[in-house]
């Protein structure tokens, strides 16, 4: 029993758009007629603070948090912020999709910390049982037209991942919600995201 | 509609975040008055409301604070109108005058207190329980385990409190109201309740506590009280049948009570065990008062209890007083004597998981030997990220002039004082200059004498910070004590000021207390959200508002000598602290500088959504010189460059606000030449 669930992490850094991310996952679980709970906690309003979003997904969920190994995927919208959740929350042969692209805690800035080489995170992450694919997603949304859609770039290269494995939803299905979720001026650039996003991770298997 | 819970779609299945199937229920129960104050987990539940208000035909406002946002809630009850009313944990405990005194002899239309705690405390200074506060004024409360429940709770909290005419308290937990779930919509109530008034409606003098209602042999609000108490048994009673209360059957002889957040973990961790059916569960949705008749029966069937609760053991001590009543001996297990669980921090899956597990004599989930290893190795790699300041946050400025003013002022009065400045913090974003940097290591002393510290960065600048509005009140009884060691400022925002600043500000003024406060205006009530405050110029509902300034009240409060200055003017704001303690200093007066400027996130939103590309500065690394005076700034788009010793500017983080470029001494930051500068964005 509760083993048809699927659990999610989502990790990052306020304002990297990790609760629309959240919602767009958790809308197409809806639309398959299951029971969705998304766990947050917000920090403060400012940008910049480490954030993550648990997901639940099944045909009967309660709570909204996943326990330690849990999470069969793993979105990381920021290197440190992937090492952080994915230490914890990482389940062996699980997904990961990671951004490289850096943002320094203030720790860092002000001397009192290393962060860490982001193949070394890439490295850990695999240890720790995950398919990665890596890319500076930020990049790689300023290209399909705002950095602004890095969050739906690297839901477009999990679309990608998902081919052929167990989850509650398919790649259509998670175009279907970035539509009903995304507003309408940003849209295009968001489907182009998801589209290059998807490209890349497709790459990325094929080269193995 | 501007916000999905406002469509009439009876049976439309959606996610909604606990705060929003809050604000779903309200509207279903056909709302006419909502007011609240922000606080973090409560406050989207009236940003929701507040945007539906207009075209759904209610009243949503922002009050100045939740002891004023009770009081205008129970006026609007006292004419019969449907109100809604939302606090954080830490706002309950300023409503509680009017909260335990409007009980005696109720209110005619339905009055829902929504109370958001926080276990953990994510974003609190406590963890308070504010359950016990609603039980100690003597009225109803529902607890949701789920989103589904959190509307479905509110909305029947309206018709409880119509039925019997008294307010009915509605718990929330982090987990509730910041946790997102699907929510399947009821239908809207159309009608409304008539707005009237009549001063004996159903009994006498009813809304004036001193009235001479007489009842039992008392008069006056020992009689009123006597009415309210009669009103708790039938409340007692009647929870009995609500259904939100139940009792679902066990194989074993095994029970647990489980309530809110509880409940939802102790279903998922018997999901996890493969123990659904086994143990006996009491569903608990009201904590308060407890369904005795449900709980009895429950009692008959188990032979021992395990209670899980988010919070302190609320319902686990009524559970020892009502088997003690019946005198029926049960082991009990929870938090108080057999410790099952933490009485501090959240429930969280895990420990429940555990708990439960450990309960029912099941194995809980392990995780390997050899992973547990693996981790501990990982994990050697990974940086703590303590919470910052928005790049480009004016607040920086303000905390950069005081810095150096302090320092200017102690030295310049080295003779006279031991230059031990003392600065209290409140509560807001600024409350992040006493974070401290999580990867410093501290050692405490023991001495009882004056000592100083030095502050490299923004976020080691406060030394005390307790409560909202605390600040500028410790402030004086340090003055007042007789410190005498350094300069005493206090530091507070622009809704903090209205919240809670203004009396203690007369208070300075009467007491003559030499303190200096400044207030950071940056025009929003930035920390929960940015809901417009007194200084934003819009209302809850977007209508235009009068926007007041705080240098006006602070002279029209009998403070002699105020500045105002822009944070984004380093000297400016530096000259202006430094004249104002000094001011304080020599003259024995209470001295305020307002900071204002408004807060940078909201501007840069907006420059974003107008498609405003916005300036970016960067450093010269051929000039930079490895001051790290820009570092010290404490903008989180400056990093430091450990190798070559050099600063450099993230350009996606940074938003242009130049306030790096006039800390550097040899003019190594400059604006990148593209772009809108942030601060002539209007
Ligand atoms: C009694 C109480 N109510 C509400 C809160 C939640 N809260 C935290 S900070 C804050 C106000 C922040 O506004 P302001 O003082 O203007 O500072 P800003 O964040 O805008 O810098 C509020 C309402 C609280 N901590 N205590
Ligand atoms: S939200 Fe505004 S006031 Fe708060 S840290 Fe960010 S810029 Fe500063
Ligand atoms: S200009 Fe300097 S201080 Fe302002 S946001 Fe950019 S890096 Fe930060």
């Amino acid at each position: 029993m509760g083993g048809k669930n699927y659990y999610l992490m989502i990790a990052g850094v306020g304002g990297q758009g990790s609760v629309l991310l959240s919602r767009i996952i958790g809308d197409a679980a809806l639309r398959k007629g299951l029971s969705v709970r998304i766990g947050e906690t917000f920090g403060a309003a400012q940008r910049g603070g480490a954030v993550h979003s648990h997901v639940r997904i099944g045909e009967e969920v309660y709570g909204p948090l996943l326990m330690e190994d849990e999470a069969g995927a793993l979105l990381a919208l920021e290197p440190l912020e992937g090492l952080r959740r994915g230490l914890t929350y990482l389940k062996p042969d699980s997904i990961v999709v990671i951004n490289t692209r850096k943002v320094f805690p203030i720790d860092v800035n002000v001397g009192a910390a290393e962060y860490p080489d982001v193949d070394a995170i890439i490295d850990a992450l695999k240890k720790l049982g995950g398919s990665v694919v890596a890319h500076d997603f930020t990049e790689l949304a300023g290209k399909a037209g705002t950095t602004r859609s890095m969050n739906v770039a690297v839901l477009g290269a999990y679309a990608r991942l998902i081919e052929g494995r167990e989850t509650p939803f398919t790649k259509e299905d998670l175009l279907e919600a970035v539509k009903g979720r995304v507003p309408r001026r940003w849209l295009e650039a968001n489907l182009k995201a998801f589209q290059l996003g998807y490209e890349v991770a497709d790459k990325a298997l094929k080269e193995g | 509609m501007k916000h999905i819970v406002g469509l009439d779609e009876p049976g439309k299945r959606v996610i909604l975040q606990g705060n929003e199937a809050f604000a779903r229920g309200a509207v279903e129960a056909g709302v006419q008055v909502a007011t609240g104050y922000p606080g973090t987990p409560s406050s989207e539940i009236m940003e929701t409301l507040s945007l539906v208000a207009k075209d759904l035909g209610f009243h949503a406002e922002w009050s100045v604070n939740e002891k004023v946002a009770l009081d205008v809630a129970v006026g609007s009850a006292m004419v019969g109108a449907r109100t809604i009313v939302t606090m954080k944990n830490a706002g309950t405990n300023w409503v509680m005058d009017m909260f335990s005194t409007v009980v005696y002899r109720g209110l005619p239309g339905p009055l829902v207190i929504v109370s958001a705690d926080d276990p953990d405390a994510f974003y609190s200074s406590t963890e308070e329980d504010t359950r016990f506060l609603a039980k100690g004024v003597g009225v109803m409360i529902l607890e949701p385990s789920t989103q589904q429940e959190a509307k479905d709770m509110t909305k029947a909290a309206f018709e409880y409190s119509e039925r019997f005419e008294l307010p009915v308290f509605v718990r929330s937990v982090t987990r509730i109201s910041h946790s997102s779930g699907d929510v399947t919509f009821g239908e809207m109530r159309k009608d409304r309740n008539p707005v009237f008034f009549d001063r004996h409606y159903k009994l006498p003098f009813r809304f004036n506590v001193y009235g001479p209602f007489k009842y039992k042999g008392k008069a006056g609000p020992t009689a009123k009280h006597a009415w309210q108490l009669e009103r708790l048994e039938e409340i007692k009673d009647f929870v009995n049948s609500v259904p939100f209360n139940r009792i679902e059957e066990g194989e074993s002889d095994l029970g647990i009570i489980a309530s809110g957040m509880g409940y939802s973990y102790v279903k998922d961790a018997l999901m996890k065990l493969g123990a659904e059916g086994k143990p006996w569960i009491l569903k608990v949705g009201t904590p308060f008062p407890l369904p005795e008749n449900l709980l009895k029966e429950f009692v008959s069937k188990v032979s021992k209890i395990l209670v899980v609760e988010e919070g302190d053991p609320f319902i686990e001590e009524q559970v020892y007083v009502f088997l003690k009543d019946f005198a029926l001996e049960k082991p009990v297990f929870g938090k108080l004597k057999n410790r099952a669980l933490l009485r501090y921090g959240e429930l969280g899956i895990t420990q429940v998981v555990n708990a439960v597990a450990n309960y029912l004599g099941i194995h809980p989930p392990e995780v390997p030997e050899e992973r547990r290893k693996l981790k501990e190795e990982l994990v050697k790699i990974l940086a703590p990220r303590s919470s910052a300041l928005c790049p480009g946050c004016q607040h920086l400025g303000t905390y950069w002039g005081l810095r150096f003013a302090l320092l200017k002022l102690t030295a310049k009065y080295k003779q006279e004082w031991k230059g031990v400045w003392i600065v209290n913090g409140d509560i807001g974003c600024y409350e992040q200059g006493g974070y401290g940097i999580f990867a410093k290591e501290i050692t405490p002393s023991e001495d009882k004498a004056s000592k100083r510290y030095m502050i490299s960065n923004p976020y080691e600048i406060l030394d005390t910070n307790y409560i909202m509005g605390g600040g500028i009140g410790v402030a004086q009884g340090q003055y007042q004590a007789g410190y005498r060691d350094g300069p005493i400022v206090a530091v507070a925002g622009d809704s903090t000021f209205f919240h809670a600043c203004m009396p203690a500000v007369a208070n300075a003024v009467y007491n003559k207390a030499a303190i200096t406060f400044i207030v950071m205006d940056n025009s929003w009530t930035a920390m929960t959200g940015h809901q417009p405050s007194p200084t934003s110029g819009v209302t809850a509902m977007m209508e235009p508002a009068k926007k007041m300034r705080i240098e006006d009240i602070a002279k029209a409060l009998g403070v002699e000598h105020v500045w105002t200055v822009d944070p984004y003017n380093l000297k400016e704001t530096e000259e202006a602290i430094l004249q104002a303690m000094e001011t304080a200093y020599l003259k024995k007066v209470p001295t305020l500088v307002v900071a204002r400027r408004e807060c940078a996130l909201q501007v840069t939103r907006r420059a974003l959504r107008s498609g405003v590309e916005l300036e970016r500065f960067v450093v010269d690394q051929d000039k930079c010189i490895g001051c790290t005076l820009c570092v010290q700034l404490g903008c989180p788009a400056v990093g430091w460059d450990k190798k070559r010793k050099k600063a450099f500017i993230d350009p996606v983080l940074c938003v242009g606000c130049g306030l790096c470029a006039q800390t550097c001494p040899v003019k190594a930051i400059r604006p990148s030449g593209k772009g809108v500068k942030l601060y002539e964005v209007k």
